[in-house]
This record gives structure tokens, sequence and C-alpha cells, in this order.
């Protein structure tokens, strides 16, 4: 199994490509940090008996992308699987964040997401089944006041998986969709995890679970995963419950966390 | 004057016994993760001891390259200051997860830095140990009892409990000192592990969240202060000849698990080796 990892140098990525590694799969990880990549490329060398390729690559530029592309090609290099982990996050009213940064969520979450699936897609392993995973998020589930950008961005993939899946059935490939709680991945994580009390830690996925049960579900050829029974009938409450409603109780919730979050950590 | 290195010596245990090492004579070399809080510790010994011998490293023990890059500065330092010789290694640095977390070479965060790291740092300061005949002092627990290493997930992946981690992380801790001695003893130098008892520290409430950090505070109420576990290592720092047990408590040899085997440590020591880079554990690679 050749695996491509986006997003590999850091948390969700990095549990994944242990995961694939521990299960023998060959991996081609890309990252925007170089350090990192180099890093964990050496970990799983030294933990399991696979090839490891890295690459560092901004998604978010055409050329960047092209550029690993063409490296990708001089390697004959053929996938059987794309994890598309990289994504962004920056927490606080629309109008409070800069301007570039509310650009960036969606330039990165959506339509790097969208460039780099589709340049897979085309260099598939010939006669062999294919695995896609989108990382959504628990919060595409509802309109999020104060995180409206992000889970917008979120939606997208959600309703874009949900779709392609149907779109890629009968060219045997598998769309899974993952819609994690909190993960503890960085003290930031898990700072923003604790500020929002009981329902923070409550509604967290442990990570080593969630990246296990990612890649048996997408081999199963599941279409959507939502971890954890709360989060679960969380997200049906945002199925059944008027979403503008959903958005207030929402609103009051995330300003009273944000508030305690954003004091002293205004640059996330 | 003699040269000791301790890791995590900006609170808890580890400034305490840099405190008391510095008292008695020692030139210690402080190793911590923030350069802030390394700035205030050696403010704080210099203000009680003007004369003081101390010098502190910052560097996240988490991070193998980090590891690397201040066991090269500690070496350059050892060289240039102190003869090349290094009297002791405290590999003290700790820290308790309530989640599965890596670092960045995609290790479980507490075997990396409760164990790994030290090995990795006796490693890179073997040379120096050798030519003063020194010791490698632990920071162990009496929590690394009634729990195997767990071989075929060491890392715990498969089922992660935050506890488990710590456990053998700390049973790990004792193997590396059992191996030490297997292998380096003759040549002089000795390895321990320090019981410290349960002790009033942070260490349950940094980056720590929700149920471990609740019941930390609970139970640490009930430790002693670090200025008491800070003894044991003077006193394994000033015995001469060494000591010979390997597992110490208030200044006393104590009882370890049945798990401590010789093959148990070997084990540990060969696959750390792997997952350090290290060909040759007494050769450091330039």
């Amino acid at each position: 199994m050749n695996v491509m990892i986006t997003g590999a140098a850091g948390g969700l990525g990095r549990a994944l490509a242990n995961e694939c590694a521990s299960r023998g799969y060959n991996l081609f990880l890309t990252d925007m940090n170089e350090e990192g990549l180099l890093r964990i490329k050496q970990g799983l060398e030294r933990q399991f008996d696979v090839a490891v390729a890295v690459r560092a690559c901004d998604l978010t530029s055409p050329e960047s992308v092209d550029e690993m592309l063409s490296f990708i090609d001089e390697h004959r290099i053929g996938f059987d699987m794309l994890l598309n982990i990289a994504g962004l996050d920056f927490e606080g009213g629309f109008t409070r964040r800069e301007r570039e940064n509310i650009v960036k969520i969606v330039t990165l979450n959506d339509a790097a997401t969208l460039r780099i699936t589709h340049a897979i897609l085309e260099r598939r392993r010939p006669g062999r089944q294919f695995f896609i995973v989108f990382v959504s998020s628990l919060a595409s589930m509802f309109p999020m006041p104060l995180k409206a950008t992000y889970a917008a961005s979120k939606r997208f993939l959600l309703d874009f998986a949900i779709s392609l899946r149907q779109e890629l059935k009968k060219q045997d490939a598998n769309v899974l969709v993952f819609c994690p709680g909190g993960l503890a991945t960085t003290p930031e994580a898990m700072r923003g995890i604790e500020v929002q009390g009981f329902w923070g830690s409550a509604t967290t996925n442990p990570l080593e679970e969630v990246a296990r049960k990612t890649l048996d579900r997408a081999l199963a050829g599941k279409g959507i995963y939502v971890p954890g029974v709360l989060n679960k009938f969380l997200s049906f409450c945002g199925k059944v419950i008027p979403r503008s409603w959903v958005a207030a109780v929402i609103r009051w919730r995330w300003e009273n966390a944000q508030g305690k979050w954003l004091t002293g950590n205004d640059n996330i | 004057m003699k040269t000791i290195v301790i890791t995590g010596a900006t609170s808890g245990i580890g400034l305490e016994a840099a405190r008391l090492l510095v008292r008695q004579g020692f030139n210690v070399l402080g190793v911590g993760r923030n350069i802030e809080r390394c700035r205030q510790a050696e403010e704080s010994i210099r203000s009680e001891n003007p004369g003081a011998s101390i010098t502190y490293f910052a560097a996240d023990l988490m991070h193998q390259r980090e590891v690397v890059r201040i066991g090269s500065e500690i070496r350059t330092f050892l060289d240039e200051k102190c003869d090349g010789e290094l009297h002791a290694l405290i590999n003290n640095a700790g820290c308790v997860r309530s989640w599965y977390m890596t670092t960045e070479e995609g290790y479980e965060q507490q075997f990396a830095l409760n164990h790994l790291a030290g090995f990795l740092l006796t490693h890179l300061l073997l040379p120096a140990l050798q030519k003063a005949h020194g010791r490698v002092i632990m920071t162990g627990s009496e929590s690394h009892k009634g729990i195997r290493m767990h071989w075929d997930d060491l890392m715990l992946r498969r089922r992660y409990n935050p506890l488990t981690a710590y456990k053998q992380s700390k049973l790990c801790n004792i193997l590396f000192a059992k191996c030490l001695n297997d292998r380096y003893g003759s040549s002089g130098i000795r390895a321990y592990v320090v019981d410290p008892g349960l002790v009033k520290t942070d260490i349950g409430n940094k980056e720590t969240g929700g149920l471990v950090s609740l019941i930390w505070s609970l139970r640490k109420r009930h430790g002693v202060p670090p200025s008491v576990p800070a003894e044991t290592y003077s006193f394994l720092c000033r015995q001469e000849p060494a000591p010979d047990g390997l597992y110490y408590h208030l200044c006393k040899e104590k009882d370890y698990s049945k798990e401590v085997t010789s093959e148990n440590a070997r084990w540990l020591f060969e696959i750390s080796e792997r997952l350090c880079g290290i060909e040759n554990f007494m050769e450091v690679a330039e």
C-alpha cells in the first residue's frame, strides 16, 4: 500500500503516519515544515521496516504543488491511499481576525485539499482499489459563531466528501470523511480543550484510537466516521435542531470559553 | 571541583537537588526547557550562595535534536572548563501526559522524555563520565512495580493509558540503570535509580488536563517537599567508594521489581539504541 499523507509533521498526521507504518504501508509524507518531516521520517524508519519519502510543500501554492508532483512523477510513484490531514484554524470573531488569515483557512482547508486530491487521483496505481480520507470536524455539523470560517470550511469538506464518494463508487475508490471533536495534538490544542471545561474533555477523542479506526473504516468502505458516542449524539442534534437555534447556543458557549482562551493567547 | 549535570533542574526535585549539590561544593550544570525559568533558577540559587558554581542550559529534551544539541554544548563546556570530566549525570527531567501525544519523531512523549532522552544524553556524555569514573542517576518511582514492559507495543498506541505509560517509563529507568551497570560497571561507571517517594511538585499539572491534573493536585498535598529526595541524590553523588546498590529511597537501598532482569535490560537497551539512532553506545558519532 502506497500512502500519501498531507500535514504529516504534526498531531493527527504524525499519528496516522505511525499507524500506517505499523501496518507496513509505504509512505510519502508532505508538510510545510521540512525539519519536522525529516524527524518523523527518521522516527518511523527506526521503528518500522517501511520506505518513507518526504517532500516539503506549501499546498496553498500551485507552483509548490507542481514541483512536488514533478518529483513524484520523476520517481514514478503511484498511490493507493490519500490522507488529507493538512488544515488550519484561527480562532476568534470574524471582524477581529486578520483578513489574510481568514482567507487562508479556506485556501488551505478547501482549495488546497481539492487541488491535491485531484492530482493524486490522477496518480493512482492502476488495477488497485483506492482510498481517500478527508478530515472534517465535529464543527462541520453546526454553524459556529466565532469559529464561523473554520466550521464552514469543514462543512465544505463534509459535503464534498459525501458527493465525491458517490462519484467514485464505480471507479473502485472509497471516500471517508472523518469528523473528530477535540484532539490533544499540541499544547495550544490542550489549552483549547481545557478552557471548555467538561465539554472540552468529553468531546475530545484519543489520538491513537482515532488514527487506527480512521484507517480501519476507510479500508472497510465506510463513508463517515464521527468518533465517540457523545459526538455522534451532538452531530445528530445538529441535524434535527433548527440551525439558527444551534448557532445562538454555540455563540453563548464559545464567547465564554474563548474569553478565557484568548486572554494572553491572542495570536492563535 | 567535581561537575554534575542535572536535567529538569528549574523546578521540583531537580531544582532542590541542584541547590543542595551547589551548597555542598559541586559545580552544577542544570538543564531546563524554558530559558526564562533557567535564568530564574540560577538567580535563586545564586541569591543564597553568591559564589555558587552553577550554569544553566536551555533545551526541550522531548525532542532528540535538542538532546543532541545540548549534549554537544555540555561536552564542549566540560572539555574547556572541567578537564573533560563529569562526576555525575542526573537524568531527572520527566513528564506526565493525559493523552497519547507524540514527539517530532512520532514517539510517545512520556517514553521519549522519561526514558529515551536520558538514554541518549548518557550516551553523549559517556566519554566524560568514563574519564571521571562517574555515576548516572535516574529519577524513578515506586510505580515501576506491578507492571511489565509492553514489548509488542512500547509506545502504547493500541490502548493508551496515561498511568501505564508513566509506570512503564519508570520501569525503563531502572532497566536502563541495570544495563549500564552490567555493561560498564567494570569500567568504573555506576548507575542508580532514586525513588523520590510522593513529592510536592507540579509534574502532574504541566500540559496535562482534566482528570490527571485534578488527581495529581489532590495527591501531591500529601507529598514531602522536594528537598527530602534531594538528599538521596547528594548521598549517591558523595558516597565513596560508589555504593553497590541499584535502587535507593531516603539514602537506603530498596527492593525493586522482579521485571528488572538482565535480559529485559539488554532488550530495552538494544531497542533504545535503535530508536536513538546509536550504532555503538561507547562511541559518540560526530
